[in-house]
């Protein structure tokens, strides 16, 4: 176990975070908006606690304090939070792949200004010896499992009340939504701040985790991976991004330790050791083609009664 | 019963209830196209008004402009007395102004149940907050939801099947769930666009009583686009006639079954 912990720790932590970030992708979706920006907020996340526990809140050794961690939390989810809801005024009028692309538009304004205001955030090169509250890799997952459980309970509530309800109603049929009272533009700026605020406050965590943070670790690149993690685990539950976020993590070093294995021939060692990236695209593809709805369907939990046989179903009227 | 109108300017006799809805001077230009020329009514309260006119005499524009989800290019609205034009579908729908569509807009995926409970919007309150972590009033508000939504199914007789995917309903049942979703806004107005568009024939007779049902049950006025003239005639209080976009009677069923301008509608000139 400890020679697993030593070998798999972060790998586990990483898996828990990208879970925790394909979450903040499918909030968004939940009301019907394809919203890529989640790298962004999570680089702003990673610049907040980059900054306040290097600039701010110095150690000079030892561990970092963990009030000072809580509040770099609480800075990154209400700085995202505000962002969130200019950026969702103007962008979430945009629908479909327009606002796909106005995301990824925001993800590069954020990297950009990255790069471009150097005294502040180090430019190309970023901030490093950022400090470490725990002192483990592994020990991370105490705060990351927390973060990421907290995130699915709140999503599974939510699915189940009135504002979760707006926000199917509006994926569902917008007009219909607005037509019974549900102001769409609100509904959708709030689950997309929503989205925001947990990618920001999973940068703070990166950031502790990495103790480097730099314009690379937000970018369009990101943007692609998250999305690919919940058309992967599938987009109409919330387990299915978080399947999604751990699979697709664990992926690439599944088939590093693959490769390892005894009596292979050797060009396969090779093929899963130095191909691991283009196998993960094969293997995103063939999920696209042969689970369209991704591994997670609302289907293996629903109990959904059938159409009773006198009451033969028809085609929905559209 | 109202005294007929037989003019189609905007009357409300004193001896009548006040018009509830207002329509004054619409138009509605698509590019050259007049959808909807200079009409002006009023629905009086507790009535059942009936829109009727050939395909494209503008009924359904006229619909979505009352509804908020087509902007007028003229022309004033009111409603209680009060100037609603420009507000946007929800804030009308706050009002009290419900509404069915020509082509079903139910939520295809969700359960009949949840179609309904999610037009309970308006009449709840639970936020983020109490929602998600159970706190008052989010689950006792809950619960009401459910019961007042189940009574609602009830009442189009679906509640046995109150689990079934709203695409899985036969045509006639997706129309009454669509009512009942809209009767669950608590509207003092219901907006019917064809409720008996693809109803089979019993199903058409069983609409006219239903709708009066509904009507006296919940204390609503009704405004209704349909074809199907006999259900128009035998249902409605009054009735106007669109013709491309021109409002040419408005009035009693009979009278305006009687009226020159709108036999020449329906059965041309030629």
């Amino acid at each position: 176990m400890q020679a697993f912990i030593q070998v798999y720790g972060f790998l586990l932590v990483t898996m828990v975070l990208q879970a925790t970030l394909a979450l903040s992708l499918y909030l968004p979706l939940m009301a019907g908006q394809l919203s890529l920006a989640s790298p962004g907020f999570y680089a702003i996340g990673g610049y907040v606690a980059a900054l306040l526990s290097t600039r701010v809140f110095p150690v000079e050794r030892g561990l970092y304090p963990v009030p000072p961690f809580l509040f770099e939390l609480f800075v990154a989810a209400l700085l995202c939070g505000i962002v969130a809801v200019i950026v969702g005024f103007t962008a979430l009028r945009l629908r479909g792949i327009f606002l796909a692309l106005a995301t990824i538009a925001v993800v590069e304004i954020i990297r950009v200004s990255a790069v471009a205001f150097q005294d502040f955030t180090g430019g190309q090169i970023g901030i490093s010896a950022i400090p470490d509250p725990i002192g483990s890799q592994f020990g991370y997952i105490l705060v990351a499992a927390p973060l990421l459980l907290f995130a699915m309970f709140f999503t599974y509530r939510l699915e189940r009340t009135r504002v979760g309800r707006a926000f199917t109603a509006l994926r569902e049929d917008e007009l219909a939504a607005a037509a019974i009272g549900i102001n769409p533009m609100a509904y959708k700026v709030l689950a997309f701040t929503l989205g925001a605020m947990l990618a920001g406050v999973t940068g703070v965590i990166s950031a502790h985790l990495l103790s480097t943070w730099n314009p690379s670790l937000g970018t369009f690149d990101g943007s692609i991976l998250i999305l690919a993690y919940v058309l992967v685990g599938g987009s109409r539950t919330f387990l299915g991004p978080v399947v999604g976020g751990m699979l697709l993590t664990a992926l690439p070093e599944g088939l590093r330790a693959l490769a390892g294995v005894n009596g292979l021939p050797e060009w396969l060692s090779q093929l899963l050791k130095d191909s691991r990236l283009i196998l993960f695209g094969v293997l995103i593809a063939l999920g696209a083609a042969f689970f369209p709805q991704g591994l997670i369907t609302p289907d293996l939990f629903r109990r959904r009664e059938p159409a009773p046989l006198n009451n033969p179903p028809t085609p929905v009227a559209k | 019963m109202q005294p007929s109108d037989s003019v189609p300017r905007i009357t409300t006799p004193k001896s009548a209830g006040l018009p509830t809805l207002e329509v004054h001077n619409i138009v509605r230009n698509f590019g050259g196209l007049v959808a909807v020329n200079n009409v002006s009514f009023g629905v009086h309260k507790d009535e059942i008004f009936g829109l009727i006119g050939p395909n494209g005499a503008g009924k359904t524009t006229l619909f979505n402009i009352i509804t908020g989800l087509t902007m007028p290019s003229s022309g004033r609205l009111v409603y209680d007395g009060r100037d609603y034009t420009g507000e946007k579908p929800h804030q009308i729908a706050q009002k009290g102004i419900a509404r069915t569509f020509q082509n079903i807009r139910l939520f295809g995926n969700l359960t009949a149940l949840e179609n309904v409970m999610i037009a309970r919007h308006t009449h709840t309150h639970s936020n983020l907050i109490t929602g998600v972590f159970g706190l008052p009033p989010g689950p006792a508000e809950e619960r009401r939801t459910r019961e007042k939504s189940m009574e609602l199914l009830d009442l189009i007789g679906l509640a046995d099947r109150a689990q079934m995917q709203a695409r899985n309903f036969a045509y006639g049942d997706q129309r009454r769930l669509e009512i009942a979703r809209a009767l669950a806004l608590e509207p003092s107005l219901l907006l019917l666009d064809e409720p008996a568009a693809g109803m089979n024939t019993n199903e058409k007779a069983g609409l006219s009583d239903f709708i009066r049902g509904v009507r006296s049950d919940f204390q609503l006025t009704v405004l209704l686009i349909e074809h199907h003239v006999p259900l128009v005639m035998g249902l409605c209080d009054r009735i106007a006639v669109l013709h491309f976009g021109d409002l040419i009677a408005l009035g009693q069923p009979t009278a305006v079954q009687n009226d020159p301008a709108v036999i020449e509608a329906y059965l041309g000139d030629e």
